[in-house]
């Protein structure tokens, strides 16, 4: 079906979003071919030489990289099974089922600034209440300085604020799945382990991708959490990718070569994420 | 081995409770607190272990002239800019979004599938590599610090949520009844708005929910766009974490500010359990 | 005036949908398109429709080009196989829609809503839901609102395949009483079907389509009479029709070399040489003075049965009027009734037939 009203559809979106977007990208990258910076402030051109920098000078620059991804990883592959357990937990029928379901749903709604602030005074390490009750034990582990720590005290707020999400795409999913499945399998005498693993997982796996890659591709922009809790210390070791951009571009004003690490970034990113997503719709297939 | 099982259920979700509660009520005692009480070590419960104060709250309605923290101002600037951006990300994504779904676009080598891709990867994009570009491009347009270029900005981020969420609905929806809108007499027009979108509302609820909560939570683009006239909620909110914290006023202003999007909450759950929010999700 | 479509083409991914079809429709009249699942019936009708582009060719509506006619303006109405209903609207509303959209009058479009609602036997429903209504009322309320449109083409692909058994036969008989008057008033009826008894219960023009190509278009009982080539005998019969290869010997049908037949009379000119032979399933009947095969399947169906016999490389399918239990590797004796054999050239077209002495 193909009628000439269908530019009347879609152009106005796509017009408006290329319109909004299309000189912050075409001036980012005539940005990262500049050498912007606040002694030399003014749109000269340098070729790629900040790209060549960036190859060759810059391992804070993949260290970011790998952090990223450890951490998106980590706090994905958190949710999901959290997230899961929590969903089949209030799939069918418990006390307070309600309430429960809305309960876990909070977290989400909440401006993860404003509760990454909280976490602050939370994990603060003379003040808050986590040292306060592990003092108990005769422990008060450095949440915020300790570079281990640090990363951990992050997973932990993410993974506070969006198992949510997971739980809301997979529990709404659950409640989407045909009942012949299961009841099949309980003639067959399966108990709730294997029908776990025979019947929920398999049906629930187009959705289970699905809620990973989104997920994956909001976690690899984690920002928020990382200005407020830690400023990507300490040192450098809760510093991601998009923190890292901002120190060289906000902080330092290396306009310029901080163009460079976005464009670099952003082709990365692309590339990697639809790597995996390919990847898993195929694992998909074959099951 | 049942009981074995519901034990373990009952346990868990106890913990993870009290893992979703905990910030909150920490927040709750703090926000009662004043200077003596928040340095000399946790605690917890008011009258018990410290003197209750009401600083922390009334800073919030005091005028900023006293020393107070104006929360009114960006609440309405928030809730505004969000709904506005939502509402037309939802316009302009749904159009979109049945165009790629129900006709064919050829471009060289581009197919429908690029360009729903295009929609979608703007969500990859961290906030930070756009920043500098729309702050130069604002400014250039006279458009910074205020509410049309921060709305602007935000059509950006959402308008791929829409665009995702309406494509899979519209693909549920058969193509035929488009069809026997058409046959009866609509022009495709007409068949989109009389016959298709009056079936499509469970997915636009959705779709309006979600660019709600992530226009809502937007922190970045505030901070970065905005300076005085015009100041969204997180922004201003965490303007008071200096170094000197006031935790009192910081922790009342984060319930106050986290509140409104409980009622959402509700509607999800509601909209979940009556069954519409899977077909739409999946 | 009549509907006549010329040399229609259209080719998706190296598969012939339509393949030069050139067809001329009548006002007044039903048409039956008999085909296979697949067999470009659907992309005809929606290319009359305008659902469907032409690679080339011509579509002609009383005398004007009704190609450069967009959907909506061209007046056909369809109805889908799934029951297609606006699922917002009550019956009366999804039966109006059509009307509304001509900005009819509102008491005009109630007289005629109303009537349709009475041909399709849905008195009393008028306020319901769609989704409260079975399927057969649903399908009911499609046809209903293609009757209301009095469209001047009627477009309907295989409305009855979905509705259980009964209900189908219901419907199959009011059909002609449903749409007695849209045929009496100069419209034209396209059905589409892929069942031969449909179509001869129909008993309206047939057009026989296999690959996007039209095979043979005429009456019912021509058709069914003398199918114009093999392909044609395997569509219109349910069971297929046994086509056998064979020769003629010394005045003798020779089937293999068991089975020889004196020539029946239609048969008395033939040539000795080799012909495919057509014969229908219920044109083998059990005779013990008969030749000897082989059970290697009895299907039951409803009060009939259909054997699949063999004898050494020939391969036969009876069909018997009462419900008889066999055993594979039983061993049965059969009639072939001669007087009803086909006779197809080697290229499969039809040169005798029993009911046409050519």
């Amino acid at each position: 079906m193909n009628f000439r009203h269908k530019f009347a559809f879609l152009l106005p979106g796509l017009v408006v979003l290329i319109g909004i977007l299309i000189f912050p990208i075409g001036f980012m990258i005539r940005l990262s071919l500049s050498s912007w910076d606040t002694f030399y402030p003014g749109l000269d051109f340098i070729g790629i030489d900040n790209y060549i920098r960036l190859f060759t000078d810059d391992s804070r620059f993949w260290e970011s990289f790998f952090r990223l991804s450890f951490l998106s990883i980590t706090t994905v592959s958190l949710q999901y099974i959290i997230g899961f357990s929590l969903a089949l937990m209030v799939w069918r029928d418990i006390i307070f089922k309600r309430f429960f379901r809305v309960l876990f749903l909070i977290p989400m709604m909440t401006t993860p600034v404003i509760m990454t602030v909280i976490w602050r005074t939370f994990f603060h390490e003379s003040l808050g209440p986590v040292n306060d009750v592990l003092s108990i034990f005769g422990v008060a582990p450095p949440w915020l300085t300790n570079e281990h720590l640090a990363k951990v005290t992050i997973i932990i707020v993410e993974v506070w604020q969006w198992t949510p999400f997971m739980f809301l795409l997979l529990l709404a999913g659950l409640l989407s799945l045909p009942k012949e499945p299961f009841l099949a399998a309980s003639v067959d005498g399966a108990g709730p382990i294997r029908k776990f693993i025979y019947v929920t997982f398999p049906l629930m796996a187009p959705i289970s991708i699905g809620a990973i890659i989104i997920r994956l591709i909001e976690a690899s922009k984690i920002m928020d959490t990382v200005y407020v809790l830690t400023s990507g210390g300490p040192g450098t070791s809760t510093e991601t990718s998009s923190y890292y951009i901002f120190v060289k571009g906000l902080r330092e004003f290396q306009f310029g070569y901080s163009a460079a690490l976005s464009f670099t970034y952003l082709i990365i990113m692309i590339i990697s994420l639809t790597i995996i997503s390919k990847f898993l719709v195929k694992l998909l297939i074959k099951k | 081995m049942r009981t074995f099982y519901i034990f373990i259920k009952y346990f868990f979700i106890t913990i993870w409770s009290m893992f979703v509660i905990a910030p909150f009520l920490w927040a709750l005692s703090t926000s009662f607190k004043d200077f003596n009480s928040v340095t000399g070590g946790a605690k917890y419960i008011p009258w018990l272990q410290f003197e209750p104060s009401l600083e922390g709250w009334s800073v919030l309605i005091r005028s900023q002239g006293k020393g107070g923290v104006n929360i009114i101002e960006p609440y309405f600037n928030s809730v505004f800019v969000t709904c506005s951006a939502s509402l037309l990300s939802i316009i302009f994504g749904t159009l979109a979004a049945y165009a790629l779904s129900r006709f064919t676009f050829k471009a060289g080598f581009i197919r429908n599938n690029d360009i729903t891709f295009f929609f979608i990867s703007q969500r990859i994009m961290p906030p930070i590599v756009l920043s500098i570009p729309f702050f130069l491009m604002l400014g250039f347009l006279g458009l910074l610090d205020s509410l049309l270029g921060l709305i602007l900005v935000y059509m950006v981020l959402l308008m791929p949520i829409a665009v995702w969420i309406m494509v899979d609905f519209f693909n549920r929806v058969p193509k035929e009844i488009d069809e026997t809108a058409l046959i009866d007499g609509c022009n495709p027009f007409e068949a989109f708005f009389k016959v298709v979108l009056p079936n499509s509302i469970p997915g636009l609820i959705v779709a309006g929910l979600f660019c709600i909560i992530f226009g809502w939570i937007d922190f970045f683009f505030a901070f970065i766009l905005t300076f005085t006239k015009v100041q969204l909620l997180p922004v201003a909110i965490v303007a008071l974490n200096s170094s000197v914290t006031p935790w009192w006023s910081l922790s009342a202003s984060a319930l106050v500010s986290v509140a409104p999007l409980i009622i959402v909450a509700f509607i999800v759950e509601r909209y979940l359990s009556k069954g519409n929010l899977s077909g739409a999700l999946k | 005036m009549n509907l006549i479509t010329k040399n229609l083409s259209f080719k998706h991914e190296n598969e012939y949908y339509l393949n030069d079809i050139s067809l001329e429709f009548k006002v007044g009249n039903l048409y039956t398109l008999l085909g296979r699942t697949l067999s470009g019936k659907t992309s005809f009708l929606k290319t009359i429709a305008g659902l469907q582009p032409l690679d080339s060719g011509q579509i002609t509506f009383e005398g004007k080009d009704f190609n450069s006619i967009p959907v909506w303006k061209r007046n056909v109405a369809m109805v889908y196989q799934q029951f297609i209903n606006y699922p917002h609207l009550t019956v009366f509303d999804n039966i109006a829609f059509p009307l509304k959209q001509r900005k009819m009058k509102s008491s005009d479009i109630k007289n005629e809503v109303s009537s349709a609602i009475q041909k399709v036997g849905l008195q009393g429903f008028e306020k319901r839901k769609i989704q409260e209504l079975s399927g057969g009322q649903q399908q009911r309320v499609a046809l209903a609102r293609s009757l209301a449109k009095k469209a001047k083409i009627l477009l309907l692909d295989e409305p009855l395949v979905n509705l259980d058994y009964k209900l189908r036969e219901d419907l199959r008989n009011e059909f002609k009483n449903i749409f007695s008057d849209d045929l009496s008033s100069q419209s034209i009826l396209i059905y589409a079907s892929t069942d031969p008894m449909e179509a001869m219960q129909l008993n309206g023009n047939i057009i026989v389509i296999d690959e996007g190509k039209i095979l043979q278009h005429d009456t019912a009982k021509e058709v069914f009479e003398n199918p114009s080539n093999i392909k044609v005998a395997e569509i219109t019969n349910e069971p297929a029709m046994n086509i056998v290869n064979g020769s003629v010997e010394s005045n003798k049908i020779i089937l293999n070399q068991n089975i020889q037949i004196d020539l029946p009379d239609h048969l008395k000119k033939i040539e000795s040489g080799k012909y495919f032979f057509g014969l229908r399933a219920s044109d083998i009947v059990l005779d013990d003075s008969g030749f000897q095969f082989v059970v290697d399947l009895a299907e039951i169906s409803g009060s009939e049965t259909f054997l699949h016999l063999h004898q050494d490389n020939l391969k036969l399918v009876s069909l018997i009027n009462e419900v008889k239990n066999f055993n594979n590797r039983d061993k049965v004796k059969v009639k072939i009734m001669s007087e009803n054999l086909y006779v197809f050239d080697e290229k499969g077209n039809l040169i005798f037939s029993p009911f046409k002495y050519k």
